[in-house]
């Protein structure tokens, strides 16, 4: 048995728990524990072998473990204390944390606040209630990259991937560049899930075809997958039966969204967001739960890992200012809404406009040569310019610190997506 | 008192033979449910009993994918088989069930009578008044009344506001239900390799990958049991084969039924997300019935689970455990009805199984005429679960009069230890646990926490698992809602480790359900 009272305790040690422990650490709190349930540190990044990783952050592009080991060397030199392989258990609304560990047995934790940093997992193929048999091979993406990348075991030979995530389609590159056949991907929507440099780089330049607006209608083999039928579907989303195929495969491999991982988050009684699916935070990314922060893929699933980073950062630093303020009771808060061709926006609140904020939203649909707007009344926060915004590309907008008093009291702050002819129109242009 | 248990223990305590034995008294060909139940039963007179299961667990076949429900035996026609073994089953269960450390919990039937319970096409001529008498009042009274007859104990009429106290969530249309209180749920995998488990710890055999292609008959008798890796000489044969019960009939003979295949489907939803929504099973009286089920109806499982189903649709292939997409659409249309504002989109698993019904639809226990010493035990299809015990009781009755000896054997146990459940533990009980073994604080699988100590003995266990599905069967990694995303290479390799294979060797569900086709760079040098 175990007793820690730490300032602060981070749950989850992946991108957002390392930069979340990292910037607590750095806002002067002395005793900070990050808790991770596996062997090492970095969460999904040590399996994502490909590059793309921190080009905001560090404004070059890494792997996955280049990405993680940026972090773990600069944890080396802080105190704060890392528990690994181990596994928490419950989390209360009075933030006690109870873990369990083969090295330690039972780990009870008194934080003064918590950072949840859980990520997020893989739909399956029962989320998305695909028909047919449940044998062998029916494999989420994640977790084929788990297999290839850290276990050297390949889950098939002749795959069919449904999805066009970007794990997805990262992972159809990888099984081609293993010597397997993609037969190709299918995708639900009449555009592709991931972000466009994903489609050219792990698609097109390997020559697997996507096949938009398509579906898997069965999984045939009672063992082992030995093949799996699909079709167009109509507006409805409805399989067209007469455009049903057959293709032989030995492997389905599924890319079909993630879901911010939230059980403790609701043990503790945090409010969840219904559309993202996360925690309610403020700009400072704390929760409804006083003392819990959130950030990174629990909060909501970010397409880039430099906005998880972000995310993290601010939640270190919110929760190392809330101790440090003797955990002050909640301030009133602005809510923020989504406006126009906006479907959500990340955090739900602002407590203060003083600091800058950065709002990560995603549209309704694709549209070209926008302005993205953050507005108060009439009062325009921020405004970015876009040729083209898509749903599976996150937006950020940043809204610069407004000088104390410069502004009329404010009651909403709104976010919304115009046609760059409708914003000049609009007051406050740059 | 320090809990204390250890790991692989089992396999030392009990003579678990794998290899097929030249000689047994008798010979139980199938090892579901019924099967176990009568070997089970079986060892309270004879020690000489032997399991044959084609597959490479107990509780692969039906017996593993069903709605988990002990009947009361209120839908079962008066008069016949399965209507008074269920019965008599029903009431035998808390019994049955002692001692095997099987959860098994009376939660009680609601049978709803809503405004969809009658078909359009007989409301069409009634007004809203007769609509109400008839579903309010006589109905549920012909219900009742019917209880009585087939002698189910305390079943009653629950007004509205007692209803909606029992179960706030049910359709707030509904006129009155008929509480069955005797229903239960239990988990059937479980109970299966319990049984079969007590069955092995009181003398007989399980043999595992071993179908039975003849059963040879000589003068009249049974005299042995021919299987694909050689022969068993046995005085006596039971028939448990399930949906195979006529093929093995036809072995000694008996033509006399056959199986038609009728599939199941069924969605589990998210414990943590509907969780406690209902507490009782909750069906709805439907006149006239759905020919595509079989009543079904949103029932919580022992494990906190709520499942909608089962479906019931007419199959070819025996081994057709699919769902299709008409299955779920109809679940998903029709049982919401009963439970409005249930989260449906928190479904976390799908899965389908088999019944073995015969054209009458009745129960096909007894001897066969010019094959003494064989004992069918067929047609098992719901209430079959629920009669168990019952069915147990009569084939043993009738071996008795074959032969077998009636008399009780000194020392047999009805107790079959098992292995703790972590995630059930306190503090203070997994604190001493992990203590005496390390592996008591790997938790593989978080959705259901789930120990690498649990799955370490769940491979060394009597009936020792030696694939993924027969580990998530006896201890619950990846049954949760992410489905093996996480434990999967977890549980992997801790089976390869403790059978000492390669990962690639690894099944989910026996030979050619392989994981893996190789190792990586494999392909690659297969390509040059």
């Amino acid at each position: 048995m175990r007793r820690l009272k730490p300032d602060c305790a981070v749950i989850g040690s992946g991108p957002a728990g390392l930069a979340a422990a990292l910037a607590a650490w750095d806002a002067g709190l002395k005793k900070v524990v990050l808790i991770e349930r596996d062997l090492e540190l970095g969460g999904i990044l040590p399996q994502c072998i490909h590059d793309g990783f921190g080009s905001i952050v560090f404004k070059e592009t890494l792997t996955g473990p280049e990405y993680a080991q940026r972090f773990i060397d600069r944890l080396a030199g802080t105190g704060v204390e890392v528990l690994l392989d181990t596994m928490v258990l419950d989390l209360g609304a009075d933030r006690k944390i109870s873990a369990v560990s083969a090295a330690h047995g039972v780990v009870e934790i008194e934080p003064k606040s918590v950072v949840l940093a859980m990520g997020c997992r893989e739909r399956t193929r029962h989320n998305v209630l695909i028909p047919g048999f449940r044998p062998a091979g029916v494999i989420t993406a994640g977790l084929a990259q788990r297999w290839i990348n850290i276990e050297g075991l390949m889950p098939g030979r002749r795959v069919v991937v449904l999805g066009s995530g970007d794990i997805g389609m990262i992972m159809a590159r990888r099984f081609c560049l293993e010597g397997a056949e993609v037969e190709g991907v299918y995708e639900l929507m009449d555009h592709p899930g991931g972000l466009t440099r994903n489609r050219v780089q792990c698609l097109d330049n390997f020559d697997i075809p996507l096949h938009l607006s398509h579906t898997v209608t069965f999984i045939h083999g009672r063992k082992r997958v030995m093949g799996v039928s699909v079709a167009a579907v109509d507006e409805a989303m409805k399989p067209v039966a007469q455009t049903e195929r057959f293709i032989p495969c030995d492997t389905l491999m599924l890319s079909v969204g993630l879901i911010p991982e939230n059980e403790l988050s609701r043990k503790a009684g945090v409010e969840l967001d219904e559309i993202t699916g996360g925690p309610v935070v403020d700009d400072t990314m704390h929760t409804s739960v006083p003392g819990i922060f959130a950030c990174g893929n629990v909060v909501n699933v970010y397409d880039l890992v430099d906005y998880v980073t972000q995310t993290a950062e601010t939640a270190g630093r919110g929760a190392a200012a809330w101790v440090q303020a003797g955990g002050p009771e909640p301030q009133p808060r602005i809510r923020v809404l989504p406006g126009r061709n906006v479907s959500y926006v990340v955090p739900q609140y602002v407590t203060s406009l003083e600091r800058e904020v950065n709002f990560y939203f995603r549209v309704e649909h694709p549209e070209k040569a926008v302005i993205a707007r953050v507005s108060a009344g009439e009062e325009v926060l921020a405004r970015k310019k876009a040729k083209m915004v898509r749903p599976p590309e996150m937006v950020r907008a940043r809204a610069k610190p407004r000088e104390f008093a410069a502004g009329a009291e404010v009651s909403e702050i709104i976010v919304d997506v115009v046609g760059a002819d409708t914003a000049i129109e609009g007051a406050g242009d740059e | 008192m320090a809990v204390k248990w250890d790991i692989g223990q089992p396999c030392t305590w009990y003579d678990v033979q794998t290899e097929l034995p030249a000689a047994a008294e008798v010979v139980v060909i199938g090892g579901g449910v019924i099967g176990s139940a009568i070997a089970r039963e079986l060892t309270k007179y004879t020690p000489d009993v032997v399991i044959l299961e084609k597959e490479n667990d107990v509780a692969d076949g039906t017996s593993k994918a069903n709605n988990a429900m002990v009947h009361s035996g209120m839908g079962e026609e008066f008069g016949t088989l399965k209507q008074r073994l269920n019965v008599k089953g029903n009431a035998m269960y808390d019994d049955f069930v002692r001692g095997l450390n099987v959860e098994f919990w009376r939660n009680g039937m609601l049978v709803l009578f809503a405004p969809r319970s009658l078909g359009a096409e007989i409301t069409a001529n009634m007004t809203p008044e007769q609509v109400h008498e008839a579903l309010a009042v006589n109905i549920p009274g012909l219900l009742l009344q019917d209880g009585v007859k087939k002698g189910i104990p305390g079943q009653r009429l629950v007004e509205r506001e007692e209803l909606f106290q029992l179960e706030p969530y049910v359709n707030p249309d509904t006129f009155v239900a008929v509480l069955d209180p005797t229903y239960g749920i239990v988990n059937p995998y479980k109970l299966t390799i319990a049984l079969a488990e007590n069955a092995v710890m009181n003398g007989a055999r399980v043999v595992l990958n071993t179908l039975v292609t003849d059963v040879l008959v000589e003068k009249g008798s049974v005299s042995a049991v021919v299987t694909n890796r050689g022969t068993v000489k046995a005085r006596y044969v039971v028939n448990a084969a399930g949906l195979f019960a006529d093929e093995v009939a036809r072995m000694v003979g008996d033509d006399s039924f056959k199986i038609h295949p009728r599939k199941g489907a069924t969605l589990l939803f998210d414990k943590d997300l509907v969780g406690g929504l209902v507490r009782h099973s909750i069906a709805m009286a439907r006149i006239p019935p759905d020919p595509h089920t079989k009543g079904g109806g949103a029932f919580p499982t022992v494990d906190g689970n709520i499942q909608f189903g089962a479906t019931a649709t007419e199959v070819d292939d025996k081994y057709d455990t699919s769902i299709t997409a008409e299955e779920i659409e109809r679940m998903l249309d029709r049982y919401p009805y009963m439970v409005p504002g249930f989260p449906t989109s928190a479904v976390i698993s799908a899965f389908t199984g088999v019944r073995a019904p015969t054209g009458e639809e009745d129960f096909v226990i007894g001897p066969v005429e010019g094959a003494a010493g064989f004992v069918n035990a067929a047609g098992m299809q719901s209430p079959a679960l629920a009669s168990s015990p019952a069915i147990a009781e009569m084939v043993v009755e009738i071996l008795h009069e074959m032969g077998v000896s009636s008399e009780r054997r000194e020392g047999w146990s009805g107790e079959r230890p098992v292995c703790p459940i972590f995630s059930r533990m306190s503090s203070k009980d997994r604190e001493s646990l992990i203590k005496g073994d390390e592996r008591w604080g790997h938790v593989v699988c978080r959705c259901e926490t789930v120990t690498e100590a649990e799955v370490a003995n769940a491979i060394h266990g009597i009936i020792p698992a030696t694939t993924m599905d027969a580990i998530k069967r006896r201890t619950r990694v990846g049954m949760g809602r992410c489905q093996g995303g996480f434990c999967g290479p977890r549980v992997a390799a801790i089976l390869a480790r403790e059978l000492s294979i390669p990962v690639t060797a690894v099944t989910k569900d026996g030979e050619g359900s392989e994981l893996f086709c190789c190792d990586t760079k494999v392909l690659l040098t297969e390509m040059v």
